[in-house]
């Protein structure tokens, strides 16, 4: 429907820390819609990437664009527009949960109060509760809850699911998907918890060493990709036609990732459909050596 | 928007508060005592006129000096209290939300940042200002007991008139722009206190005397050592300079100083043998005495401007402010 006009875009962007790298020449576009994971290890720069997408970072190169305009300019029309979970999950700590979510009543005119409360009392959180004495997990509750109630086009969901017991995880992510169900809210959630990721994602971005790796639809990263396993003998040759994005190997056989365009008819190597776990450890283990490919990576993720 | 904005600042100004009455309380109290001990020993015991034949006017003296202990303390409190409100309620409220992080909550909701903090400020500043007000009436009347009707010498004019609530304004700002500047609530504090007293001492020391052209009184010269200076200055005045200048002029002649006339006269004096023959040595010099003074009726002109100034000084401190908050990001 909204193909044209990404809900987040971003060219060469990137951002120096001092002289270290925290992202970059950072190229994604995200299409509207889509619920898409970040991933990627600690100090990938997934954070530094919400940050410059919320407008709360400033990019050292580059630009980032939500729904065609710049964050950075901070006005009214963008800031609607976002939903912004921040790492720390700041909540003004001496304020109620009331309180605090009537703040955001006053502050946000597409604030929805009703599913904000029923958000809560579904989470059995108290109002009255100082947001000071609740625990970690819930403080992550109520922020999200804010995030949710706010109504924005474009989630930004910085480790969600951190500091969370795996009942509230699902809780979290069972709310997340009610809320985004009508298709209409774009999400670009990082995480670690990749297992987690695949059953509602269905877009992919893996960054690593403040580089993208990949960004594309789930469905076309899991297709594209096959594990191929063969004998260290019989396994002297790649197929044809692939790219090995990792390699394992034992005494007696030999594993490989790789990327490809149709399907692998060589019998010397048997065929696997990777899980996105495996796909996303390997490319993590394997960043160096797939730098190169990265390239294509990306600007294949924009063509499409 | 205002409710939340309030809210976050409550605490603090409950405190604030709470102090201020403390304050009030302890100044009403001292204020009357020393009241009361003048009443006493001036007017029902005609100390003043009559010290030595009275018994127990060195009692009663006593008493009024001890009070006038605690006036010294209380002027000092009088005179920090727009420093301290302003910058205590102040240097938080942009370096807090930083420190705690949650600008990063704050400014990513539906309205601007400039909004948020435009509240905020508005919020604080009316607290800020309504507090020091409500003590300015107190404050008035303390400084007649202590001094009556003097109110425009310099210490007794900070604490007068409507003027400690520019000042309050202006360290509220100077606390507000210090910490989006330094982004540390302690370090704002900090800095501000030394800001703050050399702002206030450059415009009392150097511009507040001339920012109401003064009055002028002249009589023949005198040196100081002939005693009471017996000029037509009004009662009550803020003195800025006198002494024996050359006729024609009201301030001492190029390349001299106050003081230089008073040599001069001096000198007469010591190498006359009567008083005729000194006379005649000052005239030959052809000086008089001349007083540059703020007379009562300008102080509250002196209080508009000088406000003014301060109100002016906040409001380029809330333009660094909006600055400092607009630019700022991780």
């Amino acid at each position: 429907m909204s193909e044209a006009v990404a809900a987040l875009e971003t060219v060469g962007l990137g951002k120096r820390y001092g002289r270290r790298w925290g992202l970059r020449d950072c190229s994604v576009r995200l299409p509207a819609g889509r619920i898409a994971a970040l991933v990627g290890p600690n100090g990938a720069g997934k954070s530094t990437l919400l940050r410059m997408a919320a407008g709360i970072a400033r990019p050292s190169a580059g630009e980032v664009r939500v729904f065609g305009h710049s964050p950075q300019r901070q006005t009214v029309d963008v800031l609607r527009k976002i939903g912004y979970l921040d790492q720390e999950r700041p909540l003004y700590r001496a304020f109620r949960v009331g309180q605090m979510l009537r703040f955001g009543e006053r502050l946000n005119p597409n604030w929805d109060a009703v599913a904000a409360h029923g958000y809560l009392s579904e989470l059995g959180i108290p109002g009255d509760a100082r947001v000071g004495k609740l625990s970690i997990g819930q403080q992550a509750q109520v922020a999200m809850a804010m995030c949710l109630a706010k109504q924005p086009a474009l989630l930004l969901l910085d480790e969600p699911l951190a500091a969370l017991d795996p009942v509230a995880r699902e809780g979290l992510m069972h709310l997340l998907l009610g809320s985004v169900a009508d298709g209409q809210t774009t999400v670009l959630l990082s995480s670690h918890a990749i297992a987690d990721l695949a059953t509602v994602c269905d877009y992919i971005i893996i960054l690593s060493a403040s580089r993208v790796l990949i960004a594309d639809d789930l469905d076309y990263v899991l297709a594209s990709h096959r594990l191929l396993v063969g004998s260290s003998e019989g396994a002297s040759h790649t197929p044809a036609g692939v790219v090995v994005v990792a390699r394992t190997s034992s005494e007696r056989q030999i594993e490989l990732l790789v990327r490809v365009e149709q399907p692998v008819t060589d019998p010397t190597w048997r065929v696997v459909e990777p899980t996105l776990e495996e796909i996303v450890l390997a490319y993590l283990r394997e960043q160096s050596a797939v730098t190169d490919a990265r390239v294509g990576e990306c600007v294949e993720g924009q063509q499409r | 928007m205002i409710e939340p904005a309030w809210r976050l600042q409550r605490l603090v100004f409950l405190v604030a508060i709470v102090v201020v009455v403390a304050f009030a309380i302890w100044l009403a109290v001292t204020g009357s005592l020393q009241a009361a001990a003048w009443t006493t020993y001036n007017v029902t015991h005609h100390c003043v006129d009559v010290v030595a034949t009275r018994n127990n006017c060195f009692a009663l003296g006593q008493t009024y000096s001890t009070l006038n202990n605690f006036a010294l303390v209380n002027l000092g409190l009088a005179v920090a209290m727009p420093a301290l409100l302003g910058l205590v309620l102040g240097a938080p409220l942009v370096a807090r939300e930083i420190e705690q992080g949650t600008n990063r909550l704050a400014w990513t909701q539906s309205i601007t940042r400039t909004r948020w903090l435009l509240v905020k400020l508005g919020v604080g500043a009316l607290a800020c200002c309504a507090i020091v007000g409500a003590m300015a009436p107190l404050l008035e009347w303390w400084t007649g007991v202590i001094h009556r009707g003097a109110r425009i010498l310099p210490s007794l004019f900070d604490i007068s008139g409507f003027v400690d609530v520019a000042y309050v304004l202006f360290a509220f700002m100077l606390g507000a722009a210090l910490g989006a500047l330094i982004r540390r609530t302690g370090w704002a504090f900090a800095v501000g206190i030394p800001l703050y007293a050399l702002a206030r001492f450059v415009v009392r020391d150097f511009a507040r005397p001339s920012l109401v052209s003064h009055s002028i009184a002249v009589s023949p010269a005198v040196s100081p050592a002939a005693g009471g200076i017996s000029s037509p200055i009004p009662a009550n005045a803020w003195i800025l300079h006198s002494g024996d200048v050359p006729l024609g002029r009201f301030s001492p002649a190029p390349g001299q100083t106050w003081q230089s006339g008073f040599q001069t006269v001096e000198n007469c004096q010591v190498a006359a043998v009567s008083q005729v023959h000194a006379n005649r040595c000052i005239a030959e010099n052809k000086l008089h005495y001349v007083v540059q003074y703020q007379p009562t009726s300008h102080f509250w002109a002196l209080q508009g401007i000088e406000s003014a100034i301060f109100i002016g000084a906040a409001l380029v401190l809330l333009g660094i402010t909006v600055l400092a908050v607009r630019r700022w990001r991780t």
